[in-house]
């Protein structure tokens, strides 16, 4: 068993892997890459070479090229001071050692020489990937910063609610491991993910970030700060990272250098926002579909099962947006919102509609299956067994059909969290709720590639652990069931 | 009594030799299986007018969306459903009506051409996937990697990065779609394979391939009309899903999801530009699901004896 959880844990990263790099590779080659301009401002507002150098910056920053300036040429030349002086001799000579390395070398209209160099595929793929996890160290300020500081290392010590955490000095982030009061209560600070930055729209955030910090508002409260000064602030002080130069508000609040510290906000991030969905819409899945199920197999061909299966087929087959919109229709008759931002976040109203849509759109599929289930056991000999030494219908229903037709069921709900994710897109979409559903189809709409990657990361991860889960779990309800063959099968 | 009121009956040898058995024929039982079903022949003869009216109108329209006669005349704009305008006009004063019809025929096209396409190889594909150990081996883990990714975001992704022809979103939505039919036919496969009549066939030397394609596929008919009454709504509700997020089809194009999406920011202001194009997507969407569903039914020939 233990074996067989590996070897699908190792399945699964690789189809993960698999899929993510498909993606990154069909949305760097074949997209033009120039499409990606269209929509952002700062580029209509250039002209001439700091169009080109601006141009060739972001592109370098998205990993597309391996864009080097005059000077960082010249740093090749036999007589550097020349190169850069425009010699015509040096110049020939840089030239021709970076197009031996395979770069287009081109001249600005100022007569500055650049040359940038195309990543092949398989170089994009390496250099996306080598970046996507990143690993805290001692060294970092001194490699990124090049800043020499005294004491670096890890060490226990207090953070600044006086609980103790594990900190060290020298690295990106001050606390390393610590603890606090949201869940789940341990957090970390060594590994980060990083998919690379949001372009154009939150221009230079980690999309991480963007998907993962909260929302609207700043949430400030009276914070006292290592110097021992108390301001009203927003700011997460278990996030402090190291900052190069301080400015006075800073040397105001803290001791060291690790100044630099992510906001509270008052609204839940988009990531928290399409978790808490998806759950309560799952919970109202199974809350309405088995129980209804159960009743269609009762009462088989009467009444409640034929209004059951009209039901089905219409949810079946009707388009999602058509219910969706049907829904809001008659949520609008009773007087809920139509769309999301109209009530905001700190109404429950604005989430009624949208949970119970993405709910009920997954209740078909489990209904047919519940119905299925139980008439298969219903027709079985050790229910006729039952029913033979006397057990009341209830009996039988409750204690022995229900036990075993609940099984593939069980295995079924990592499939509806898969459903849910797809119902999200368009779900969040028509409402404009503000959540990680919404984000994919408004991310490749605005041509935001590393987006696009790395919400094709978390919903992949999430459905295929999500598929590993539900068969660890059936195993877990029927002991019956293995899932490793044994030999001689 | 007299005589001749009787006469001598020839003993007629041919007589023996005929089965007293009812006539059975496949196809005239499956279509009088169908249409014993009157929510079938409802059902039949909505989806059937709903796609001869697809066919046909554009035909007579020639609606393009790109041609706004009217774009600067106010007075066509906005003009509800009457008898001049059976649908109204829209915002740059084009018939609804033209745009309804000639949307649901693009729309069609592509559900019916992903069926089909997903169909056939789901099918081939499934067939031989059950019937080979070793081919079974690969595809399980190909399956695998499939199934555990929401289709919908490859197919967003396949679309944004291939760009919004018809072509490419058909291609978009088959390229993961027919694992799915593939392995649902391979688990039919799997049930059938070994029964008496196939290891039969086998030990006299019959090649899988006609054991596959005179044995098996017959007994698949139910099954396979049973999932393409499933994919020709889902492709209506992909292409109708894809297009109103703004990830479908791309300009100049018309389609149930592409109209839906234009006009959306009309809902309130003139309701019947949103809401006539969603009616038609869904009356045609779950018109086509019974009418599937029902003959599906009606091709098994387990149903045919009562």
């Amino acid at each position: 068993m233990k074996r067989y959880i590996l070897v699908r844990l190792l399945k699964s990263i690789v189809s993960i892997f698999l899929v993510v790099s498909i993606v990154t590779l069909m949305l760097f080659t074949l997209i033009p890459r120039m499409n990606i301009f269209e929509k952002d401002g700062a580029y209509k507002k250039l002209n001439g070479d700091a169009k080109t150098s601006y141009v060739y910056t972001k592109l370098d920053e998205l990993g597309y090229l391996d864009f080097v300036r005059q000077s960082e040429m010249c740093a090749l030349a036999s007589d550097v001071t020349a190169c850069n002086n425009n010699d015509a001799d040096q110049i020939a000579e840089v030239t021709k050692l970076y197009e031996e390395k395979g770069y287009n070398v081109k001249t600005m209209l100022n007569g500055t020489l650049y040359g940038y160099y195309d990543y092949k595929p398989f170089e994009i793929l390496w250099n996306y990937f080598s970046k996507v996890i990143v690993v805290d160290n001692p060294d970092f300020v001194k490699n990124t910063y090049g800043v020499e500081l005294e004491n670096t290392g890890y060490y226990f010590g207090l953070d600044y609610n006086n609980i103790p955490a594990l900190m060290c000095n020298g690295s990106q982030y001050k606390y390393q491991i610590y603890f606090d009061a949201s869940f789940p209560f341990i957090h970390q600070n060594i590994i980060h993910f990083n998919f690379g930055k949001s372009y154009p729209t939150k221009a230079g955030m980690n999309t991480l970030d963007v998907i993962g910090f909260g929302q609207g508002e700043l949430k400030s409260k009276d914070v006292t700060f290592e110097t021992g000064q108390t301001f009203k602030s927003p700011v997460n002080l278990h996030t402090a990272k190291y900052k190069v130069s301080l400015d006075g508000l800073d040397s105001k609040k803290f001791n060291d250098n690790y100044a630099d510290c992510d906001s509270y906000y008052q609204a839940p991030s988009m990531v928290n926002m399409s978790y808490l969905m998806g759950i309560i819409s799952i919970i109202i899945t199974y809350g309405l579909a088995i129980p209804a199920g159960i009743l269609m197999s009762r009462k088989k061909d009467k009444l409640a099962d034929k209004i059951g299966l009209v039901y089905i087929n219409i949810l079946n087959s009707i388009p999602s947006l058509a219910f969706i919109f049907f829904m809001r229709q008659i949520g609008l008759m009773i007087g809920l919102p139509a769309s999301f931002p109209q009530l905001g976040y700190f109404d429950i109203r604005s989430y009624i509609m949208p949970i119970l849509i993405l709910g009920l759109m997954s209740t078909p599929s489990l209904m047919t299956w519940t119905r299925r289930y139980m008439l298969d056991q219903a027709n079985s000999d050790y229910v006729k067994f039952a029913k033979a030494k006397g057990l009341s219908e209830k009996e039988v229903f409750n204690k022995h059909i229900l036990k075993n037709a609940i099984i593939p069921i069980v295995n079924g709900i990592p499939a509806s969290i898969i459903l849910c994710i797809s119902g999200a897109f368009i779900t969040e979409s028509a409402f404009s709720v503000p959540g990680m559903g919404k984000m994919l189809p408004d991310s490749i709409k605005l041509l935001n590639n590393n987006m696009v990657i790395t919400l094709v990361f978390i919903f992949t991860t999430l459905s295929v652990l999500s598929v590993f889960a539900g068969d660890l779990l059936m195993t877990v309800v029927d002991p019956r069931i293995q899932l490793t063959s044994k030999k001689g099968e | 009594m007299e005589d001749n009121r009787f006469t001598f009956v020839q003993v007629d040898d041919s007589l023996s030799e005929h089965i007293a058995a009812p006539k059975y024929s496949y196809w005239g039982s499956v279509f009088r299986k169908f249409f014993s079903s009157k929510v079938a022949i409802a059902m039949l003869v909505i989806s059937g007018f709903v796609v001869l009216m697809s066919i046909v109108q554009p035909m007579f329209s020639n609606y393009d969306p790109m041609i706004a006669p009217n774009v600067n005349n106010h007075s066509m704009w906005f003009i509800g459903p009457s008898l001049e305008y059976l649908f109204g006009t829209d915002n740059i004063g084009n018939s609804l009506f033209d745009a309804v019809w000639s949307g649901t025929r693009n729309s069609l096209f592509i559900s019916i051409v992903a069926t089909i396409i997903t169909t056939t190889i789901g099918t081939i594909v499934g067939l031989f996937w059950g019937f080979s150990k070793r081919f079974d081996a690969i595809m399980i883990e190909i399956y695998n990697i499939i199934a555990n990714i929401p289709t919908t975001l490859i197919a967003m992704i396949m679309v944004y990065a291939l760009g919004g022809g018809i072509w490419q979103l058909i291609f978009a939505v088959c390229v993961t779609s027919w694992v799915g039919t593939a392995y649902f036919i391979r688990v039919q496969v799997m049930i059938i394979r070994d029964r008496e009549y196939n290891m039969a066939s086998r030990c006299l030397g019959t090649p899988i391939t006609k054991i596959v394609f005179n044995n098996v596929l017959p007994y698949l008919i139910s099954v396979i009309m049973t999932s393409v009454s499933r994919d020709v709504p889902a492709f209506i509700s992909y292409e109708v899903f894809l297009s109103y997020l703004g990830v479908g089809l791309g300009y100049g194009k018309a389609s149930l999801g592409k109209l839906i999406s234009n006009y959306s920011p009309y809902m309130t202001s003139s309701p019947y530009l949103f809401w006539i194009p969603l009616s038609i997507s869904a009356i045609l969407s779950v018109s086509l699901y019974i009418v599937g569903q029902k003959l599906a039914d009606a091709s098994d020939p387990k149903t045919h004896m009562n």
